[in-house]
């Protein structure tokens, strides 16, 4: 499973710690509220019990008195309900003569006793509280007191209190996210410069005053695109310098050379092969020096400027003397003008092309799409396992195989692809519908 | 005979060059450093001159600007640096075109043989005068004048300002200046940006707000008066 990310974390963190506390506020305001509430109404329910029962007394004490009338002259409400046990026997209102089954039997003992007592019992699910006063040796009085009201109370309270908390935890989380969004900023800052570097643009650096505390991330972020600029430099330098050095023997060479082609016809049968031989490796190692170039300088950002790709892909097909009428448009009129290096995607489509001249049996279409440019060929096509590897240096499909080593510099694929990226696109190649390779590159960000 | 003069600091280059010019029928003439090129040119006075960049003591930057002061010569350069910004430093210190080392012989005779026609072509004698507002251009006489005085230009410079003043007002395109003007079929079209910017510099009142020679965008470039 994917690790959670640092402000995810930190903002359940914050969630998790304000919903402990907020949870532990309201546990605690719950069972204090709560038990007050209870010792209130318990003294309550005693001491109205304890008039009922002078009043119960009274009216026993009369002759010939009906303890149900006694008690059916009490002024209780609906919450109260009132017995009297005398000699075992229990006597309630009309009403509720089950009620005596509530009555504990620890509480009917310690009456029996002779002690007045009071007890919180649970009453078919509703809590209440059982009073017992002893009016003489065999009779009890006995006040059920439902706490429900109380309780529906308690209940509202919990409510708010959970719902409290929740807020509570929340507000942690948002407190959370809030602050870590400032604690990450910097952050956020490192990888827009590091983007933009890896974007080419060397000079991005980062103002070690504007976060004092993070002087040591910037320092070292700052030293480390010193130390990449300065081996890029130096790579770049190298190649000039290689550009340099093999390209004045090969001028030499080139020139030499064709000193010795112009008198061929003049020399012997074998003389003559050798020479031809050794012209054409001149100008294959003069394709390879100019490639090897081109790649070691493919890392540099791409040049954009405003260009027309119909009029590019036009001169492409020119340059390689192919005919016009090769060149498909289905790019709209406003998708025509494209932000790219001109240069370096007239080198890449021309690759193409030629890959197609050389391998693919020669061009078959060339395509101007919104954002991609395609070349069609009637070859062999390319295998499924190579399609991504053909693109790498030095590789050769097996039509560019079949036709020895001697063709080609394996390079110029590489180099479509090193173009390609350079902005922001891509390179592949499919079956053409019909057979032969099509060849793509995808510019996704062709208008800038 | 045509001569070509080569400065080129390196031995094998000069010789092996010189050689397959000299087969291509050319006179050639070869110096190693730009100092001993300068007195070889006063001396010999090459129709074309081909300069190496990279020369010991004055470079060869240095080099076309002082054969440019007393010279329209055609120049060539002839280098194996292929940066953007070299090849415009080249071309602004008054080089005509600019080759990439290593250059096919075929490719140089060809490039030698467009310069010559240009240059032959702008001096047949006839009378024309054609008047782009403060501008006087006399295509036979090979003469740029602006309120009256002469304007010294390159043959280059004047054979793409004779080209844009045949299409008068009309837009022509870097590609077809570079196949009108230099004989490329596909060529480098910072080639035209620099000579225009160099043309500028000469006819303009204000260069940076060009009257006469204007951009106009995505398209090209057109004369106007």
């Amino acid at each position: 499973m994917r690790r959670a990310g640092l402000r995810t974390r930190v903002s359940a963190a914050f969630a998790v710690g304000a919903l402990a506390l907020s949870a532990c506020v309201t546990v605690m305001s719950y069972e204090l509220t709560r038990s007050t509430l209870l010792r209130e109404r318990e003294r309550t329910a005693v001491r109205s019990t304890y008039f009922d029962a002078s009043a119960v007394d009274a009216g026993l004490a009369r002759r010939n008195a009906n303890v149900g009338d006694v008690l059916g002259s009490l002024d209780i409400g609906a919450d109260r309900y009132v017995l009297v046990q005398r000699s075992g026997r229990w006597y309630a209102r009309s009403a509720d003569t089950d009620a005596h089954a509530a009555v504990p039997a620890a509480l009917q003992e310690k009456a029996a006793g002779g002690q007045a007592a009071a007890q919180r019992v649970d009453r078919d699910g509703v809590p209440a509280v059982v009073v017992a006063v002893p009016l003489d040796e065999d009779t009890v009085f006995y006040e059920i007191v439902t706490l429900r009201e109380l309780e529906q109370t308690l209940q509202l309270l919990a409510l708010v209190l959970a719902a409290v908390a929740t807020m509570m935890a929340a507000g942690g989380a948002a407190v959370g996210w809030y602050v870590t969004r400032h604690a990450l900023r910097p952050l956020g800052w490192v990888a827009d410069a590091a983007r933009g570097i890896a974007d080419g643009d060397l000079g991005t650096r980062l103002d070690p005053d504007t976060e004092p505390d993070l002087a040591p991330l910037t320092a070292s972020f700052n030293h480390m695109a010193d130390e990449l600029t300065r081996r890029m430099q130096r790579d770049r330098r190298f190649a000039a310098d290689v550009s340099h050095e093999l390209r004045s023997p090969l001028q030499t060479l080139a020139a030499a050379v064709s000193v010795v082609d112009r008198r061929r016809d003049g020399l012997d049968e074998r003389t003559a092969a050798a020479v031809g031989l050794i012209t054409d490796e001149i100008s294959r190692f003069q394709e390879l020096v100019g490639d090897l170039l081109e790649l070691a300088r493919s890392d540099q950002p791409a040049q954009r400027e405003a260009t027309n790709i119909v009029e590019l892909a036009a001169r492409v097909v020119r340059t390689h003397r192919l005919g016009d009428d090769l060149v498909e448009i289905t790019a709209g009129d406003d998708a025509r003008t494209w932000d790219i290096d001109a240069r370096r995607i007239e080198q890449a489509l021309g690759n193409l092309v030629e890959n197609a001249v050389r391998y693919g049996g020669g061009p078959v279409a060339v395509r101007v799409g919104p954002g991609f440019l395609e070349v069609d060929d009637a070859g062999p096509g390319v295998p499924e396992d190579l399609r991504s590897s053909i693109f790498d240096r030095f590789v050769r499909g097996p039509a560019a195989n079949a036709r020895g080593a001697g063709e080609g510099t394996g390079l110029g694929l590489a180099i479509v692809a090193e173009h390609a990226a350079a902005h922001g696109g891509s390179v592949s190649v499919t079956d053409r519908p019909g057979g032969g390779a099509r060849f793509r590159i995808d510019l996704p960000e062709y208008q800038g | 005979m045509t001569a070509v003069l080569l400065i080129e600091d390196d031995d094998r280059i000069r010789l092996s060059l010189t050689l397959a010019l000299e087969d291509e029928g050319y006179t050639a003439y070869g110096a190693a450093t730009a100092e001993d090129g300068l007195a070889e040119q006063r001396r010999v006075a090459a129709d074309t001159v081909l300069v190496d960049l990279m020369l010991p003591g004055m470079d060869g930057y240095e080099c076309i600007r002082q054969l440019r002061r007393d010279d329209d010569v055609p120049i060539v350069v002839i280098s194996a640096r292929d940066d953007t910004h070299d090849i415009v430093a080249a071309l602004e210190a008054g080089a005509d075109d600019y080759l990439i080392k290593p250059v096919a012989v075929k490719e140089l005779a060809a490039r030698l043989r467009a310069l010559r026609r240009r240059t032959r072509a702008a001096s047949t004698p006839a009378l024309r005068v054609l008047t782009f507002g403060d501008l006087e251009l006399r295509p036979e006489a090979g003469e740029v004048r602006r309120h009256g005085t002469e304007v010294p230009v390159t043959r280059t410079e004047f054979r793409l300002l004779c080209e844009l003043a045949d299409h008068a007002g009309q837009v022509l395109s870097r590609e077809q200046l570079l196949d009108r003007v230099w004989g490329y079929e596909i060529g480098d079209e910072r080639l035209v940006d620099v000579h225009v910017g160099r043309l500028r510099q000469k006819i303009e009142e204000v260069p940076g707000k060009p009257r006469h020679l204007v951009t106009v965008r995505g398209l090209g470039y057109k004369l106007q008066p």
